[in-house]
């Protein structure tokens, strides 16, 4: 499952999916921007049919972060 | 969503495309009280894959109006050919957004003439400023009002007050360079809830979600066609299973469906949808494999049949191969390939053409018959930024045409048949009523155009008040009926020796009946009048101007270097049977 959340946001970005891990950011990725951020939020949700609340977004730092996002949404992408 | 609609694919695309060497130019800027990320992006990618190189220039977030105040801005700069600006009913409104509550009745028309006096200010002083094409969006009427299901009786209501001003805006379109989008018919069309996203708008500003901003574009799109002149002329189609269920050969004309029963409904509606467009200015052709008794008497005799033999500028019914029915379609019209649209059910003949003949738009019909309208109400292919009489009188002026070729082919000879004809040309200068017809003749005259420049009615308005300048076109009528304007051109006096033709044109459809001879007379003439020695001319070749090659060799002009020049002093031969009627 974790591939999945990998490769949407490798799709999003369009960067090589061994390019992410969970520490992946803005800051050591250049392709993740404020905006295209929202672009792969959409994915998500409609991928895993969930809803990010906005204190959610608004903590996202890593894609780790949004690990703990679905942890937190019993979504179980390990 | 397909991966090629969503926003993802637009951004990641727009990094890779590059600008190709041939293909038409666009330069777009973006204005907006909101964030756009991702307007540009989207709209390039779109036009390159449509052939336009679309550049573009994105003022910064919220400076709108800075931008259009500074004369030396980098939006000016920039020199855009069409400017969007997105306008929010939230921005514009205030506080009032919410509740207009506050308001006594009699400062209702206040607050609305203060708003319209704010957007017209802003536009006006961009139009004086550009030459641009300024697109403005009208504001959207939220769906929400705190006055409940009483909304429509209270006179505080924002519903009201924001159709008001949206009235007013629809009125400036009247002048020539501003435009006014209709965005209320694009949140109606997509859902309020699916547009304006909370999350996006608390957190980035983003009033229109990510995941709607390739349809936004999509409407933005419709300008692009208009402006680039890459509007649809004609559409070709099939009968059976197109324009009625079923097949005549096989089930007759009292077993077809079509009428009040729920297939034939379906027919019936496609069928009313097209002749709306007929009505406007589209040519309707038919390209069908059947035997033409059969087919053609459902067209002249069935009772539900709402497009009739009128309708169609040409007709192929036949047993002949679809791709040759296309191409003597678009020879008989004088309407390109790359203008025409098809449709016909059957998805082997949708590939066969699609391979052969790339150019042709060829509409992805599905097996439903009930979606058909719903296909050609959502084609932007159509769109012009203003429909002229001409559009609206084509459909008759091309069955004239259809009679024209009937005497042409009995009697034979065809200097004959132009004696005939009673050919008419009338000489008009450019005015209000002429100049959008001469723009749209520069915008979409492919084949007997000298230089193909294309000027937007405002380009073609200033040079027609210009004293350097002459700008005439031609009315052109016969025996057959009224062909509307169909000629122009445009003269540069360059001095009192010399002048310059900066465009010459004539509607294919007209072409090679000696008025294009006679517009040419027109000219040397009044050189002559004006004491000018030397007319000088140009012929840009371009991949459809073939036709008009070799026009000005045959009318005496001499080559020099890469001009044609025509020496005043010599005679040029002048068809005689033609009526020429000045206006001076």
């Amino acid at each position: 499952m974790s591939e999945k959340l990998y490769q949407i946001i490798s799709k999003v970005f369009s960067v090589d999916s061994n390019r992410i891990n969970d520490e992946t950011s803005p800051e050591n990725l250049e392709e993740w921007n404020s905006f295209n951020f929202y672009v792969l939020l959409d994915e998500i949700e409609k991928e895993f049919q969930m809803k990010f609340d906005l204190d959610e977004l608004l903590e996202v730092k890593k894609v780790g972060d949004l690990k703990k996002i679905f942890t937190k949404h019993g979504i179980n992408i390990e | 969503m397909k991966n090629e609609e969503n926003l993802a694919y637009f951004l990641n695309e727009a990094k890779t495309i590059k600008p190709r060497e041939l293909g038409k130019k666009l330069r777009v800027a973006f204005l907006a009280s909101s964030t756009i990320n991702g307007f540009e992006e989207t709209m390039r990618v779109k036009c390159y894959q449509k052939g336009i190189d679309c550049v573009t220039y994105v003022a910064d977030y919220n400076q709108y109006n800075q931008e259009i105040l500074n004369e030396n801005s980098g939006l000016y700069q920039f020199k855009p050919d069409i400017t969007f600006l997105i306008l929010d009913t939230r921005h514009i409104l205030g506080d009032y957004f919410f509740s207009l509550y506050s308001v006594i009745d009699d400062d209702r028309s206040k607050i609305i003439s203060k708003k319209i006096n704010e957007i017209g200010n802003i536009c006006n002083t961009f139009t004086k400023n550009s030459d641009s094409k300024l697109v403005v969006t009208s504001l959207q009427i939220p769906n929400y009002s705190p006055y409940g299901i009483d909304d429509g009786h209270v006179m505080t209501s924002l519903r009201r007050i924001i159709s008001e001003i949206n009235t007013e805006l629809f009125q400036w379109n009247l002048q020539y360079k501003l435009l006014t989008y209709d965005f209320d018919q694009f949140v109606r069309k997509y859902g309020e809830n699916n547009i304006f996203n909370y999350k996006q708008f608390f957190s980035g500003d983003i009033k229109i979600s990510t995941e709607y901003i390739p349809k936004f574009i999509d409407e933005l799109m419709r300008y692009v066609y208009a402006v680039t002149g890459m509007t649809k002329k004609c559409i070709v189609l099939d009968l059976d299973n197109t324009l009625w269920g079923g097949i005549i050969g096989e089930d007759g004309f009292d077993n077809i469906k079509l009428g009040d029963n729920p297939v034939g409904r379906a027919f019936v509606e496609f069928q009313k949808r097209l002749l709306a467009l007929n009505q406007r200015g589209i040519l309707l052709a038919i390209n069908s494999k059947n035997n033409f008794d059969d087919a053609i008497e459902v067209i002249q005799k069935h009772p539900s049949m709402i497009l009739r033999e009128d309708n169609f500028a040409c007709v192929k019914i036949n047993w002949e191969d679809k791709v040759e029915n296309l191409q003597k379609i678009s020879k008989e019209l004088n309407i390109g390939l790359d203008s025409m649209v098809f449709f016909d059910d059957d998805p082997i003949n949708q590939e066969y053409v699609k391979k052969s003949l790339p150019e042709v738009t060829i509409v992805d019909l599905p097996r439903d018959s009930s979606q058909y309208s719903q296909i050609i109400t959502e084609m932007k292919e159509f769109e012009v930024l203003r429909i002229t009489e001409e559009d609206t009188k084509r459909s008759s002026m091309y069955l004239g045409q259809k009679k024209r070729k009937e005497l042409e082919n009995k009697v034979g000879d065809f200097n004959e048949f132009l004696k005939h004809m009673n050919i008419h040309v009338e000489v008009k200068k450019a005015n209000s009523f002429t100049i959008p017809r001469i723009s749209q003749l520069t915008l979409k005259t492919n084949q007997f155009n000298m230089t193909t420049k294309r000027y937007q009615e405002e380009e073609v308005s200033k040079f027609s008040s210009s004293d350097n300048k002459i700008v005439e076109c031609v009315q052109v009528s016969d025996k057959f009926g009224d062909n509307g304007i169909t000629g122009t051109y445009i003269i540069e006096k360059k001095n009192d020796e010399e002048w310059i033709i900066d465009t010459f044109l004539l509607s294919c459809r007209i072409m090679g009946r000696g008025v294009e001879e006679i517009m040419m007379n027109q000219i040397i003439e009044k050189a002559r009048l004006f004491g000018i020695k030397r007319i000088k001319a140009e012929f840009i070749p371009t991949a459809k101007n073939k036709p008009a090659e070799n026009f000005y060799q045959k009318l005496g002009f001499n080559k020099e270097n890469n001009f044609w020049v025509f020496n005043t002093d010599n005679t040029m031969k002048k068809p005689e049977h033609i009526k020429v009627i000045k206006n001076e």
